[in-house]
């Protein structure tokens, strides 16, 4: 089972045949198309699609054909379900020319984007006739194409809701509110691994963890009580302390990952060479 | 905005959907902006992230994060206006109440003046075209505006030549 069904444990689980540029492909009913075509190794662009959240289509990338019953349609590949019979075309000539004003819009919104440069490239679109959007104050550098998937992320997955949108239309960003540091972060960099462009700048220096994009925030690191290395951003190790159920072993919580597990290890052996010993007594 | 009214006011809406912007639009209403502390201690009351709160007053423009002034003048920039000359009209207002152009970080055109008795806004439209230009002082629209007529309707409302 992969990230792709959170959210559908519900759905049963029937395999079914759907066609991807005239290929068959296996997919279970229900499934995202565009997770069905990157299994498969068909590349459809895409920016604000996560396995692990549920359906946005805010990017518009990954735009299709797509046939149900007779019936044709365009349709983001990221929200729609494959059902028995369902035929997507990923190439039409309506699908590129639309792909291909959407690369030079985004080519506008993020100027300083080297993915969105190299991704519109592989599409065959080096141009934009739209205005670029230069901002030398921009705290994200003119690298944010608004994917939203920074704040799904930090909303949705991680509970924190540090950084939404702010504003509206072309003067939107995102950033956290009146774009300062905001206590509500627990500095997990979650949004920086999730940007597709590389937008945000998180730095870990002299123990604490700098969240340069949004508002400077700092959050201190927390160092393993073994080996002394700073391992996670103390806001993040309480959150996660307080949401496991069990919590971590009062005895385990201090450690890094790599000192639990020698640990662990390392109280398992000596209960079995207890017990080995106390068999020797008998 | 103390902490009594807030209560009030957030104690007026029992069903938790859609009642932020009702509570915002009460804030906005009596303090004529919405202050910071204010977002936040509502932040902290309703349980919603300031990020969230934050959004959302960005969004609408009815939301200021600043003060605005007494009197709100708002110049339609629509296109009909703007060929019947709303660029001067509103170079003329800034002239007359003595303050310089600015757009705030979310794009918006909003000044007041430093006795925070105008606030000079501009708009798109206000379906008024048939009588462009026109500019709109709280709620009372005024047509077929001149540079020269302004004075005497600012003077309506206080203004005194300087
Ligand atoms: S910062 Fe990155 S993840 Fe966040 S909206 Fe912009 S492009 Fe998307
Ligand atoms: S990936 Fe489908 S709309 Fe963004
Ligand atoms: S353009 Fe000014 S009222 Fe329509």
């Amino acid at each position: 089972m992969t990230y792709g069904e959170v959210g559908r444990r519900d759905q049963p689980e029937k395999p079914i045949t759907i066609l991807i540029n005239g290929k068959k492909c296996m997919a279970r009913e229900g499934e995202i198309v565009l997770s069905v075509a990157l299994r498969e190794g068909v590349a459809i662009p895409h920016l604000c699609y996560e396995a692990s959240l549920e359906p946005y289509g805010g990017c518009r990338l990954c735009m299709v054909e797509a046939t149900d019953h007779g019936r044709t349609s365009m349709t983001t590949a990221c929200s729609l379900r494959a059902t028995e019979g369902l035929e997507v075309c990923t190439d039409t000539p309506e699908v590129v020319k639309y792909r291909n004003v959407l690369f030079e819009l985004y080519l506008a919104e993020a100027p300083k984007s080297e993915t969105i440069k190299e991704m519109a490239a592989r599409y065959g679109v080096t141009k934009t006739s739209f205005l670029k959007k230069i901002d030398i104050e921009d705290a994200l550098g003119g690298k944010c194409v608004l994917c939203g998937l920074c704040v799904r992320v930090c909303t949705e997955i991680m509970g924190a809701g540090a950084i939404n949108f702010i504003n509206r239309g072309p003067y939107t960003v995102v950033n956290t509110p009146y774009f300062e540091a905001n206590t509500d972060c627990l500095g997990c960099g979650a949004c920086a691994n999730v940007c597709p462009t590389h937008a945000i700048q998180i730095e870990d220096r002299n123990g604490e963890r700098v969240l340069h994009s949004w508002g400077g925030i700092k959050i201190p690191l927390k160092r393993c009580s073994s080996c002394g290395k700073y391992y996670t951003p103390e806001a993040l190790a309480v959150s996660v302390q307080n949401t496991l159920m069990p919590p971590i072993r009062s005895d385990l919580a201090g450690f890094c990952p790599a000192c639990r597990a020698k640990k662990c290890a390392d109280m398992e052996i000596r209960a079995h060479m207890k017990t080995e010993g106390e068999g020797n007594h008998v | 905005m103390d902490e009594k009214t807030l209560d009030e006011i957030i104690s007026r809406y029992d069903s938790p959907s859609g009642r932020l912007l009702g509570i915002l639009e009460e804030i906005q209403t009596s303090e004529g902006y919405i202050p910071r502390d204010v977002l936040e201690m509502l932040s902290v009351k309703l349980d919603v992230r300031l990020s969230q709160l934050y959004s959302l007053v960005t969004f609408y423009s009815f939301f200021s994060l600043k003060p605005i002034g007494e009197h709100v003048v708002t110049v339609c920039m629509g296109t009909a206006c703007h060929v019947r000359g709303a660029a001067e009209i509103l170079t003329t207002l800034e002239k007359l109440l003595g303050i310089e152009r600015g757009t705030t970080q979310d794009g918006k055109y909003s000044v007041t003046t430093k006795d925070n008795k105008f606030t000079l806004e501009i708009a798109r439209c206000f379906g008024a075209c048939s009588i462009a230009p026109v500019i709109d002082i709280d709620g009372d629209l005024y047509g077929y505006t001149t540079p020269e007529r302004l004075p005497e309707i600012l003077e309506d409302y206080g203004w005194r030549e300087p």
